[in-house]
């Protein structure tokens, strides 16, 4: 039977075994509703508080200063819209930036037809955003700035904290949406300066349809889904607590190894680029060329259609990903590609791929070795 | 009487596959020319070539020797259906091995 190798880890990661585990004995033991005042329900609160103060712990902030979400999804809506609809009626622009994850661009576009002003910054060849640009685009009726901590196609990581300088100069709400950071950065939310920002346990080893979202303290939101107090009346409904505990237990993971999985990754990447440019001409890696997040690799091969590489590599046992998940079905091109600059011919033959915790050399030398096999044969 | 069989050939996005299939249905019947236009994604695990007379595929799926049929890539269609070039390669593919 042919392997399977998953080098996908920027549209989802396995469930680790000690997040299952956390997850399991919250299905079936402590079932409890958090909001019931007996026994079971005491006893779900208890974990409930347990594993939001692991969270907030994880980001250098306050309990009451994180909010648990369905996904990074919910959060980046809840920011976004929830942020605006507490504000002034004056306060009316939303800052962010071309390489956005849909998450965050489809709520600017829905603001947009609410007649919301909307500035959409855009990026340099290595997907960053200037900071001098996002000074430049506020004006007195700016309300709130969202930019991605690290971007999911590319790798490519924002300048974060000098945004939030200019923000905080300002008197601007500063968002970050970093799912894709959390992992593997230094993710410390007084460190980067950022007032509120979102996270996904699916993209550290935890279970999809959890995620979280911090709001600093006094920064006020209005809510998405209403029905009960829970989450400070800021997110209503009974809480996942089987989820919430693998996210903390996902979050604890991760930022207990980060360092040393960063070091790791950084060489296994380097390893694949080097291999890769080594098997032909024609390879070229997208994105910066310095400071890079280590997991994702942005590759175009000349001369090759992308989809039928990606096809032939997925027959092959590999699992690599055109651009990011979201729009690997989309007839138009990557969006973060675009915004980047690419020739349209150069966006088709891109793929991308993604390292994570399981990932090794010998993967990767099986992956260079099915690539060389394939890539003559996907030639335009 | 066999029917001649056209086949148009895609990756993953099953619409972009019907569009275009059925802007050659339309082509074909309005240029008078008898065949069946089918329809095949090549994303699937085993990805076999379908039986075909003729592969017109949006992306290099196959060989002629793999499809054992004369192949063309058909993918300028998808931004124009009417593609000079590209019509003009099916229709002399289509004349050499099915006189009308």
């Amino acid at each position: 039977m042919k392997s399977r190798i998953y080098l996908d880890y920027c549209a989802t990661t396995p469930v680790h075994s000690i997040v299952r585990d956390a997850i399991l004995s919250a299905l079936e033991a402590d079932f409890g509703n958090p909001s019931s005042l007996h026994w079971a329900g005491q006893n779900a609160a208890g974990l409930l508080k347990q594993a939001r103060a692991d969270v907030a712990s994880a980001l250098g902030c306050a309990p009451d200063e994180i909010i648990f979400t369905s996904g990074a999804t919910e959060a980046d809506n809840l920011a976004i819209f929830g942020g605006l609809k507490r504000l002034p009626p004056n306060k009316t622009h939303l800052i962010t930036s071309a390489i956005e994850h849909h998450a965050v661009l489809h709520a600017a576009q829905e603001l947009e037809r609410e007649g919301c002003a909307v500035t959409c910054l855009p990026v340099d060849g290595r997907g960053l955003v200037d900071p001098e640009d996002v000074r430049r685009a506020i004006r007195p009726e700016t309300a709130l700035i969202s930019i991605m901590l690290v971007n999911n196609e590319v790798g490519s990581i924002q300048p974060i904290a000098e945004i939030s300088r200019i923000a905080r100069e300002r008197g601007i709400c500063l968002h970050t949406d970093a799912v894709q950071g959390i992992g593997l950065l230094d993710v410390d939310v007084n460190a980067l300066g950022v007032d509120m920002l979102s996270l996904s346990a699916h993209k550290i080893y935890g279970p999809k349809g959890i995620g979280a979202l911090y709001v600093r303290r006094g920064i006020e939101l209005s809510p998405l889904i209403v029905g009960g107090a829970q989450e400070g009346s800021r997110r209503a409904g009974t809480e996942n607590v089987p989820g919430i505990l693998g996210l903390a237990a996902a979050v604890k993971l991760v930022r207990g190894h980060r360092a040393e999985e960063r070091a790791r990754l950084l060489g296994l990447r380097e390893r694949l680029v080097n291999a890769m440019q080594a098997s032909g001409p024609g390879v070229i890696v997208n994105g910066p060329k310095g400071e890079v997040a280590p997991h994702v690799v942005s590759v175009s091969f000349e001369g090759a259609d992308a989809e039928m590489l990606q096809i032939r590599l997925n027959q092959e046992g590999f699992a690599v990903s055109l651009g990011s998940a979201c729009n690997s079905k989309s007839i138009e091109p990557s969006h973060v590609l675009t915004a980047m600059g690419l020739p349209r011919e150069q966006i088709e033959a891109t793929l991308r791929i993604s390292l994570g915790m399981f990932t090794t050399e010998a993967e990767l030398d099986l992956f260079v070795d099915a690539l060389t096999r394939v890539l003559p044969r996907v030639a335009v | 009487m066999t029917t001649y069989k056209v086949c148009v050939v895609g990756g993953h996005c099953s619409n972009r596959v019907m569009i275009v299939a059925e802007q050659l249905t339309e082509f074909f019947e309005k240029q008078g020319i008898a065949c069946q236009v089918v329809t095949h994604l090549a994303a699937g695990e085993y990805g076999f070539p379908p039986r075909s007379n003729l592969i017109l595929q949006l992306l290099p799926a196959f060989t002629e020797s793999e499809a054992g049929c004369p192949v063309i890539n058909i993918k300028p269609l998808i931004g124009d259906p009417m593609h000079p070039a590209t019509i003009e390669k099916i229709l002399t593919q289509i004349q050499a091995d099915y006189p009308t």
